[in-house]
């Protein structure tokens, strides 16, 4: 199995360094970027809802990795606690040094649907033609950032920050969004149809069936459809 | 069972309800303390009066029977109060501490449920005025309640301002007391087990490792095991200081003698739109396939008249059936198998909800391991059906999701086509572990359908139906999918129960109550 991919899933993984320094307020950029990240949370709705094609997706600031101190499984580590008679200065040079970023990252993790044969650069130009603004009041301040001035360039810019996902989380089937957006609508409106035409007698209900059929018009995966984000009916 | 417990340690109202045995008078006094030297003193006077578990008789091992019985517990401010050590206090449960009214959005305690609608008592607690000590009062007779109330009265009397009964608790005609009274319903001169809707309440609470003798079969009340067999839950789901479903001992307070014995218990003043029910029932029934009473029946999962249940009796012709059983037994005196048809089934032939329906109240409240359920490609459409691989045992997914229930009715109904008479329901419930019992319970199977594959569909009796019109609630009656039945739709269901106050209390052993009042916790 190829990483990134699950299915027709892909995940797109990506961790674009924050340039050190502050605001004219003496906020540090980083702190900037999550202090608005977290404002998203108090919007009626995502701004990735208008990225075609998304299924989830997460952002956060990365600080720092965390250090494990306690010695790992390698042959000194054990060699060490077995025999109690090697010097002190040999236990202390088999303890991991301590790794540290050297910056603090924006991270930005999607899961799309492309798959292997998914075409994540038209993701991307997507996603810049969709929310350029809020792309760049979050990547405004990441390294190299300064280069981008289209969807393109945003699409090889991501594609440099980009982690391979070995594993993750797929949390979808693997039809097409729009054909899963147009069964969620069916379901929905089929649902309150059923609930209201209880107890009607043959001729109404096939006639008021029709009328359904015609209003849904379930072939048409284009329209009527669920709208990304919305939350029910 | 081998398992034995301390019964003398333990509070009665854990181990039993008192209303079956005999028991029809209750009423829930709440107090506050003022000054916690003062709080601690009451505390040790009220605990020599405090009700054990042992069963009642003469017996070796026997307690002669009280004509009242009398039980303890505090909230969180009440713990505080008297003067229990911060490392303690930090040591209870985050929700137990944040009370049932910050609780309120993952209860759905919303809209008519809300805080501002609840017992002026309720509504000043974790506010202006908190509820620190629960004694609650079970009698077997008005004159034994009145001796035990006015013992109560005199003991917290002897502290004068250092401690108050509160008052504030709703009572008939809108007038506020000084207690909350509960009681058996009565019908032609008999105490009878119902509710006021109509429905036979109070039957298969759960069974633990250690309880006393007098306990009721495990059949049905147990978890469920492989064969349609049944077994004793854990005792730790149940009791601190014991190992749970999980093998583990489940949280609780520090020192360990604090918690040992005790539990958690929440308490609920649950009132009953009796007007909205008859008058739903009635509509619905009318469009109902097998009439009102059947429909009444998928209300709740239980017939209304003798708690048949649904499982074992799904149709008139069934019902009739196990009438004839039911009233052979009672008239015999079996009170063991009257126990067994009421108790003794599960869902194991009913995976696609036929016979009980998903939404209904007893399957919501204890699914008795129906939810491990799997459709699979080639299945009859609508068809769900054991999934025997993906868990250890049948009842994985419920075990630790049980709880004892305790209360009684409260009020009376005067008009039927009312809502607003003083008629409802004190519930309460007893966990070791609110959060992963009786919140998940609530949230996730009484006022959501996902895990029942009813997507947002609330249990139809309890639900906190949706007050919007805009947005109504809807539950299926699911029908069998080999038959030519059509599933039935209940539309725009109203709400039927609404909260009107109550909070997560602390219910401690014998002696860990004994401690309290010596003052003598100890985290350290």
């Amino acid at each position: 199995m190829p990483a990134n991919v699950s299915g027709r899933a892909y995940a797109l993984t990506a961790l674009s360094p924050i340039r050190e320094g502050w605001t004219s307020d003496g906020i540090a950029y980083a702190d900037v970027v999550r202090d608005r990240l977290q404002g998203w949370n108090t919007e009626p709705n995502s701004p990735m809802t208008g990225v075609p094609n998304t299924y989830l997706c997460r952002f956060f600031v990365l600080d720092d990795v965390y250090h494990q101190s306690l010695p790992g499984a390698g042959v000194l580590d054990t060699l060490s606690d077995l025999l109690p008679v090697l010097p002190n200065a040999l236990r202390k040079s088999v303890l991991p040094a301590e790794d540290h970023l050297k910056s603090r990252y924006l991270v930005f993790s999607s899961e799309l649907h492309g798959g292997v044969d998914g075409d994540v650069d038209a993701y991307l130009r997507g996603m810049w033609g969709a929310i350029e603004s809020r792309i760049r009041e979050v990547w405004g301040w990441c390294h190299g950032f300064e280069q981008v001035t289209d969807g393109a360039g945003f699409a090889a810019y991501i594609r440099k920050c980009q982690l391979p996902a070995a594993l993750f989380f797929n949390g979808s089937n693997d039809d097409p969004l729009a054909e899963q957006l147009k069964a969620l609508y069916l379901k929905q409106e089929f649902t309150r149809f059923a609930v209201d035409s209880q107890g009607l007698d043959a001729a109404t209900l096939r006639r008021r069936m029709a009328e359904f059929m015609q209003r849904v018009d379930p072939p048409n995966i284009a329209g009527p459809t669920w709208s990304p984000g919305r939350y029910r009916l | 069972m081998t398992k034995q417990l301390d019964l003398l340690d333990i509070q009665g109202n854990l181990v039993r309800a008192y209303g079956r045995f005999g028991y029809p008078l209750a009423r829930y006094v709440f107090l506050a303390v003022h000054h916690p030297a003062a709080g601690r003193a009451l505390v040790g006077d009220l605990t020599r009066y405090v009700t054990g578990s042992l069963d009642w008789g003469t017996d070796p091992g026997q307690m002669p029977r009280p004509d009242w019985t009398l039980n303890l517990a505090f909230t969180y401010p009440g713990l505080a109060q008297l003067g229990l050590p911060t490392a303690s206090l930090m040591s209870f449960s985050p929700e137990f501490a944040a009370g049932m009214r910050e609780r309120r959005d993952i209860l759905g305690d919303t809209g008519s449920s809300a805080p501002q609608h609840w017992d002026p008592i309720w509504r000043k607690h974790r506010d202006t005025q908190d509820v620190h000590v629960f004694v609650s009062l079970n009698a077997v007779s008005p004159e034994a309640l009145a001796k035990g109330y006015t013992k109560l009265q005199s003991i917290v009397e002897t502290y004068g301002d250092g401690a108050q009964i509160l008052g504030g608790n709703v009572g008939d005609d809108g007038e506020l007391l000084d207690y909350q009274d509960a009681h058996a319903l009565v019908e032609n001169g008999q105490v009878v087990a119902k509710e006021h809707f109509g429905y036979t309440d109070g039957i298969s609470d759960p069974v633990f490792e250690g309880m006393p003798p007098s306990a009721q079969s495990t059949k049905g009340r147990g978890k469920p095991m492989p064969g349609s067999t049944w077994a004793p839950l854990a005792t730790g789901e149940f009791l601190l200081g014991h190992p749970d479903e999980a093998h583990e001992y489940p949280p609780g307070p520090k020192p360990g003698l604090l918690a040992r014995n005790g539990s958690y218990l929440i308490y609920r003043k649950l009132h009953q739109n009796v007007g909205t029910f008859e008058a739903y029932l009635e509509q619905q029934g009318r469009a109902y396939p097998g009439g009102k009473e059947l429909l009444a029946a998928k209300f709740a999962g239980r017939w209304r008249d003798n708690g048949a249940p649904l499982a074992r009796a799904p149709d008139a012709a069934s019902k009739q059936r196990f009438d004839a059983e039911f009233s052979a037994a009672l008239k015999a005196g079996d009170m063991a198998k009257v126990d067994d048809l009421l108790s003794d089934f599960d869902y194991n032939q009913d995976m696609s909800g036929a016979k009980c329906p998903f939404s209904a109240h007893i399957r919501r409240c204890n699914p008795r391991g129906s939810l491990q359920m799997i459709h699979e490609p080639g299945d009859l459409p609508g068809s769900l059906k054991q999934s025997v691989d993906a868990f250890d045992t049948p009842g994985a997914l419920s075990n630790r999701r049980r709880m004892l229930r305790r209360g009684l009715p409260y009020g009376q109904v005067k008009d039927r086509s009312r809502d607003d008479g003083n008629h409802g329901i004190v519930i309460m419930l007893v966990n070791a572990d609110i959060n992963r019992q009786f919140e998940f319970v609530q949230q996730q199977w009484m006022n959501y359908g996902n895990d029942f594959k009813a997507g947002n569909d609330k249990d139809i009796l309890l639900g906190n139906h949706s007050e919007d019109p805009t947005q109504p609630s809807k539950a299926v009656l699911q029908t069998d999918p080999a038959g030519h039945d059509a599933p039935h739709f209940l539309p725009r269901i109203p709400r039927f129960v609404e909260t009107r106050g109550g909070d997560y209390f602390f219910v401690p052993s014998l002696t860990a109550l004994r401690m309290i009042a010596a003052g003598v916790i100890d985290p350290t």
